[in-house]
């Protein structure tokens, strides 16, 4: 908790540290970083009731696509709202739909959805279809800045919520969801109930920061924007940096972000094999994520 | 308190209650006995709401929950405890009491979870271990465990799914005094149980199962003297 608030600190003044010739690039990594982290963050709240969801990538996606189309008309801040409501509309329609599905085929209809929607905003015409998208930045390009601290803002937001949601009534009735269900129904939690609000306070986070991606890449495509590539990213980061923690996915996706950019500059296509390595190495050594090197000392007076 | 009236369920071709009437009168401690495999335990699945009934009703104080979900059973009152016990193995004890306490009675807040808890843990003697990961338990901690999350729920009747099961004697008698303490703060109690020691000890009136039909009811001696019962017992593993 503690390492969130010193790394959520450097974020804010990372744009006045003397960062030399690459500055415009760190920035723009780390604002990447920042977006990336909160979407992890958002995914992982509803990875706390035990549900594996493939349709952060789209949530983040119809943010993206609804603040940009809004953003005109209504101004920054408001758009972005926009783009939080259509993801948690998404998310409770299809939430209504498939929240009784356990496991396997939670995910896999979440995956349908995301190939649902991809196909919608390519076909349509007022998204600008394949062709895609052209997006106003934030605030109409009046503050350079504008664009980094509302994505500084956004992980603010998505850390907030992830750590009050675990000191809350809610995170009880989340953590038994996900250990045993029908023993928490006895239990009386409402498990539908419980996943249904989840999944909603999680796609509002993903929408929210769709949003501001779309601000910032200036472009969207429904490839780029709903592409499964975000999707696995979102369930990545969690998984890397330690499931059900705020630090692990704000960590994890600072961390896993970096090192993609790096290797990328690095070692151009052959990033993906090193960056795979990484992964796989991780879940191997560290199967509760990068959060386990600092539970350690807690283990070993255990055995 | 509780009435079953006509409740029946099958699996594909096992008929796991039959036409089961029962009634659990408020304050006493009713035992379910019964081979195995007679239906005790889908019983208590009706009763909690894990399992559908084909047929039958279920009332609780006067209300008719036949068709009611788990979650809204528990908020009525009925709180229920399994014979394979399933804690939270990522919790520790306390937080493991918590989501009872928290969700049994709707609209319970931090504070008033945390109050219930604490007497809870008095209790059931789970001081020392309040802070254990519910994984790192001995059997023993496991069944109080279980009981205690039940009773955090604040129940009006408590199911008992076999919670002696696997104790061995001295400790057996330990929870039957827990049992004995539940009762005397007002919970009414039905449970399951194999070992005759505990029935006789506990139970205020029993009801003998067999086949997934009641064949027996009455005061433990009663039944213990019926042909009806001793058949299905002893008749069997002769």
């Amino acid at each position: 908790m503690i390492l969130a608030g010193v790394l959520l600190l450097l974020a804010l003044v990372l744009p006045g540290l003397p960062l030399g010739e690459w500055r415009a690039f760190l920035l723009d990594t780390a604002q990447f970083a920042f977006l990336i982290s909160g979407l992890a963050l958002a995914w992982d709240l509803l990875a706390r009731t035990g549900q594996l969801s493939l349709a952060h990538g789209a949530f983040f996606g119809l943010g993206a696509y609804a603040a940009a189309l809004s953003a005109p008309a209504l101004g920054t801040v408001p758009a972005l709202l926009v783009g939080g409501a259509v993801a948690t509309l998404s998310s409770l329609l299809l939430g209504l739909a498939t929240l009784r599905l356990q496991g396997m085929y939670f995910a896999i209809a979440t995956l349908a959805f995301s190939e649902v929607m991809r196909t919608l905003v390519l076909k349509a015409q007022f998204t600008g279809g394949s062709i895609g998208l052209p997006v106003q930045p934030a605030f109409g390009g009046a503050y350079p800045l504008g664009g980094y601290y509302l994505a500084v803002a956004v992980l603010v937001i998505c850390t907030l919520a992830s750590l009050l949601l675990s000191k809350s009534r809610l995170h009880f009735a989340m953590a038994a969801t996900r250990q045993g269900e029908a023993v928490a129904r006895v239990l009386g939690v409402p498990v539908v109930r419980v996943k249904l609000v989840t999944f909603m306070i999680s796609a509002f986070l993903a929408g929210l920061t769709g949003g501001v991606y779309a601000m910032k890449t200036l472009f969207l495509s429904p490839y780029d924007a709903f592409g499964l590539g975000r999707a696995v990213e979102a369930l990545v980061i969690p998984i890397f940096g330690g499931l059900y923690t705020t630090t692990g996915p704000l960590l994890g996706g600072l961390i896993i972000v970096s090192l993609e950019t790096w290797l990328r500059l690095r070692i151009g296509e052959g990033y993906l094999v090193v960056y795979g390595l990484v992964l796989v190495l991780t879940i191997l050594f560290l199967p509760k994520g990068l959060m386990s090197l600092f539970a350690r000392r807690k283990g070993a007076r255990h055995a | 308190m509780l009435r079953v009236v006509g409740l029946s369920k099958r699996f594909g071709g096992v008929v796991a209650a039959r036409e089961v009437n029962l009634e659990v009168r408020a304050g006493e401690i009713l035992a379910v006995i019964g081979p195995n495999g007679a239906g005790k335990s889908t019983l208590l699945n009706l009763l909690s709401g894990l399992v559908r009934p084909d047929a039958g009703r279920i009332e609780f104080l006067g209300e008719d929950i036949t068709h009611a979900p788990p979650e809204v059973r528990a908020w009525k009152g009925l709180g229920r405890a399994f014979q394979i016990v399933q804690p939270f193995h990522e919790m520790t004890v306390r937080e493991n009491l918590m989501v009872g306490a928290l969700y049994g009675k709707p609209g319970a807040s931090l504070k008033t979870a945390q109050k219930v808890v604490e007497e809870v843990i008095e209790l059931t003697g789970l001081s020392s271990k309040a802070d254990t990961e519910a994984g790192e338990l001995t059997l023993l901690e496991d069944k109080r465990l279980e009981l205690a999350r039940a009773l955090c729920t604040q129940p009006r009747l408590l199911l008992l799914d076999e919670v002696m099961a696997g104790l061995r004697p001295a400790e057996a008698m330990e929870a039957v005094e827990l049992v004995q303490r539940t009762r005397a703060s007002g919970v009414t109690v039905l449970f399951i149980e194999h070992l005759m020691p505990v029935v006789r000890a506990l139970a205020d009136r029993v009801v003998v199962m067999d086949y997934g039909q009641v064949i027996a009811e009455g005061r433990y001696e009663e039944v213990a003297a019926n042909a009806k019962v001793r058949e299905a017992y002893l008749g069997r593993s002769a």
